[in-house]
């Protein structure tokens, strides 16, 4: 089992989203996330899918998406060679004692503070998936009063061939 | 506002160029537009049913006889939702179909008006595509694409739902030639250096088995499979969508596979060294049960179409994906080169002939006793039609029994509701491919359940002069669950006696139609000529004993080779 990141490239056409999440849940496939956002083509959004499965299961849901009518290319991001971006912002209880001492977690995780009032913090954090995940435990131990995530979107990173050798 | 063609003569004007002469349907509220328009109109005709699912059902059939698409049309509401066990039908067994829904005007979606349905939200996932037309100005196109995706790659059905106002609605946008989807481009072209490694090794192959699908009919490739079955010596064996994708009086046919298949074919698939799988799915009534030892010892070559089906339930040692009649035609090519292939396949060859001769002789010679069997009059059937009859099912054991024992020599005249098993199918199906093929017989083998399901349509079939002939196995029962019920539950024939209700031939005459009751064997033939001399769509009410099984079958779990029932077949 390993956790694969799928961009999508899909016109929009009413329903075209519905199309995407009634197709996964019909051939009983988990997401973990999905987020849907404007491309840089004209009429075309793209889709960021996080999902787990063997090797058979996620050629499975290419193919399956591939089969769909408004999907233009699906393309399977490697996490190597991706940026993975993930926003959560999240409202931890903090007081007079230990107001110090959130702030400097946060600053160590490079999450800004959004705002604060006297009894909460709330602390924005644009990660990797994964360091958002360790961050929440973290805050954790201080009482989270809120706590949103949008979900994973990634682009790949263009590898430079390196020249001559 | 007056500019233009008014949505409904961009439909007429689309249907034509789409070379579409039949429409099955039902009208209603939402649909009087269209209906209006085909008033006066000859070149495209309106064959109106009684059920909408007799539509659907009768476009199917129309399809599978003919190739085109088949174009039904229902009203918006609860005609739009009798079309869905049909839609799902034809889906499934990827037949070409387009079907126009009518719908409340485009300021009512979403008020919960009368006779609203969320047709696009219910169909979406039981058709290939499926459109809602907002604007008359995106019409033409809409249509144009419908009937490109219904009927290119892997074929299927296509909703297109129409608005009354956009049907009434006057546009000057008018789609001409091909319609492109950025995302929809079918490869039907199979990769060169895959079918090289796939044709050396079924060249190397001592005992090679080919399994066809339905897929070899929708390409119109059985001319072509028959050929290359010959170069390799191989049996070939159908799958219930394949049949009549080879002669099945071909020495080299082995009949159909899987749960209700033959013995014989299905022992072969466990024993050849090569599987040349094309065109089919691997669906559980075809495999069984126990995949991991499905043709252990063969090298598995599958081809398909549609990519996602390819390592989907059987993981395959060769897949490729193309259309199966470049993929069989290249095949051939790169095969002919090599001259001794078929002397190395000579004792799998015999083989593959001497069950073909057993089964040939069991289900074609008469029965001693005079008992009315449904093996009796379906081997009377066989000897009674001509070679351009087409044979429709219904389903359960009467399907079985036609998939048996009636000997299909030609693709597209044997149609029966394979994925979705849908009761009722025959019937219709049978209607829309005498339509399609007027100068053909066409006899529907019936259950007397399935008929009852749809025999309204005897309504159709009288007003629009459709003589086909309903052949009903009559066992009082719905024979195939109590067949389970007897072999697995113990006997408890819970919810299947049906009984002597109706009483068929009346039922028939009620409808101006031909109805007869064979009691005997030695009627059967006489009330077939009397049914098709009738020139009137026609009931033959064939009584059979209640407790008749077919046999042999893979019991529920069972392996492909694990037949039960197998006490008749002399090879086992
Ligand atoms: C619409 C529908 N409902 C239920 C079933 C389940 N089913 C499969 S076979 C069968 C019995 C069919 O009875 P009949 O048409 O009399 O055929 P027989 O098996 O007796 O030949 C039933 C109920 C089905 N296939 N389709
Ligand atoms: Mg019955």
């Amino acid at each position: 089992m390993s956790t694969q990141i799928i961009s999508v490239l899909v016109e929009d056409e009413a329903g075209s989203l519905t199309r995407m999440s009634g197709m996964f849940s019909r051939r009983g496939i988990n997401i973990h996330s999905l987020t849907v956002s404007p491309s840089e083509k004209e009429g075309m959004s793209r889709m960021t899918i996080i999902t787990t499965g063997d090797k058979r299961e996620i050629e499975r849901i290419e193919k399956q998406l591939n089969k769909i009518i408004e999907v233009v290319k699906v393309n399977m991001l490697d996490k190597n060679t991706s940026v993975v971006r993930d926003l959560c912002l999240l409202k931890v209880y903090a007081d007079k004692e230990n107001r110090a001492e959130i702030i400097e977690i946060a600053n160590a995780f490079k999450s800004n503070i959004v705002d604060i009032s006297i009894r909460t913090i709330t602390l924005e954090i644009s990660a990797d998936p994964l360091d958002i995940d360790r961050f929440v435990e973290t805050m954790k131990n201080y009482g989270i009063k809120e706590l949103f995530r949008t979900g994973v979107t990634a682009i790949s990173r263009d590898i430079e061939k390196k020249s001559g050798g | 506002m007056n500019e233009g063609l008014k949505g409904t003569e961009i439909v007429v004007k689309c249907l034509k160029e789409e070379n579409i002469k039949h429409i099955f349907g039902f009208p209603g509220g939402s649909l009087i537009p269209l209906y209006n328009e085909l008033y006066e109109e000859t070149d495209v005709r309106n064959i109106l049913v009684r059920h909408e699912q007799g539509a659907v059902h009768a476009a199917d059939g129309y399809a599978r006889a003919s190739g085109n698409t088949g174009v039904c049309m229902a009203t918006s509401g609860p005609g739009a939702t009798n079309l869905i066990t049909g839609l799902l039908n034809a889906t499934m067994d990827s037949i070409p179909l387009v079907a126009f829904t009518g719908q409340v005007p485009t300021s009512a979606i979403g008020t919960d008006a009368f006779q609203e349905a969320d047709t696009f939200g219910i169909t979406m996932p039981i058709t290939k595509h499926n459109f809602l037309v907002k604007s008359t100005d995106r019409l033409s196109w809409t249509i144009k694409g419908a009937f490109k995706i219904a009927n290119t790659g892997r074929k299927g059905a296509v909703v297109i739902d129409l608005p009354n106002d956009v049907q009434q609605a006057a546009s000057k946008e008018y789609h001409h030639g091909e319609v492109k989807f950025a995302g929809y481009n079918p490869n039907i072209v199979p990769n060169p250096l895959q079918l090289k490694r796939i044709a050396q090794k079924l060249i190397e192959a001592e005992r090679p088995l080919i399994l066809a699908g339905g897929g070899i009919i929708h390409a119109n490739a059985s001319e072509d499979l028959r050929l290359l079955a010959e170069y390799l010596g191989a049996g070939v064996a159908t799958t219930l969508m394949g049949k009549g994708a080879i002669p099945e009086n071909h020495p080299l046919s082995l009949g159909m596979v899987g749960m209700h298949g033959r013995l014989g074919a299905n022992k072969m698939i466990n024993s050849c060294d090569a599987l040349l799988v094309i065109g089919c799915r691997f669906s559980d009534r075809t495999t069984g049960w126990g995949l991991e030892s499905f043709a252990p010892e063969a090298i598995k070559i599958h081809c398909d179409i549609d990519s996602s089906e390819l390592n989907k339930n059987i993981p395959v040692d060769f897949p490729l994906v193309g259309d199966a009649s470049l993929v069989i035609r290249n095949l051939i090519k790169f095969i002919k080169k090599y001259e001794d292939v078929k002397k190395e396949t000579n004792i799998w060859r015999k083989r593959v002939n001497q069950l073909h001769g057993m089964c040939e002789e069991c289900e074609t010679t008469k029965h001693k006793e005079d008992k009315l069997t449904p093996e009796v009059i379906i081997k009377t059937i066989n000897n009674f039609l001509d070679e351009n009859a087409i044979v429709t099912t219904e389903v359960g054991q009467n399907q079985m029994f036609a998939a048996h024992y009636y000997i299909t020599k030609k693709p597209r005249q044997f149609i029966s509701s394979g994925g979705l098993g849908t009761m009722g199918f025959g019937f219709p199906a049978a209607i829309g491919a005498k339509v399609a093929k007027p100068d053909n017989q066409v006899l529907d083998i019936a259950g007397d359940g399935s008929f009852l399901m749809v025999c309204q349509e005897l309504a159709t079939a009288v007003a629009e002069d459709i003589p086909v002939v309903v052949a009903v196995l009559n066992n009082s029962f719905l024979g195939m669950v109590r067949q389970w019920q007897e072999l697995f539950w113990d006997k408890r024939y819970s919810g299947t006696k049906l009984g002597t209700i109706p009483d068929f031939v009346k039922l028939a005459e009620s409808f101006g139609a031909y109805g007869e009751r064979v009691e005997n064997v030695g009627d059967v033939e006489k009330a077939l000529k009397n049914a098709f001399d009738s020139g009137v769509v026609s009931v033959l009410d064939f009584k059979i004993e209640s407790e008749t099984n077919i046999l042999p079958m893979i019991p529920p779990g069972g392996r492909v080779d694990e037949m039960i029932g197998v006490g008749r077949c002399q090879h086992r």
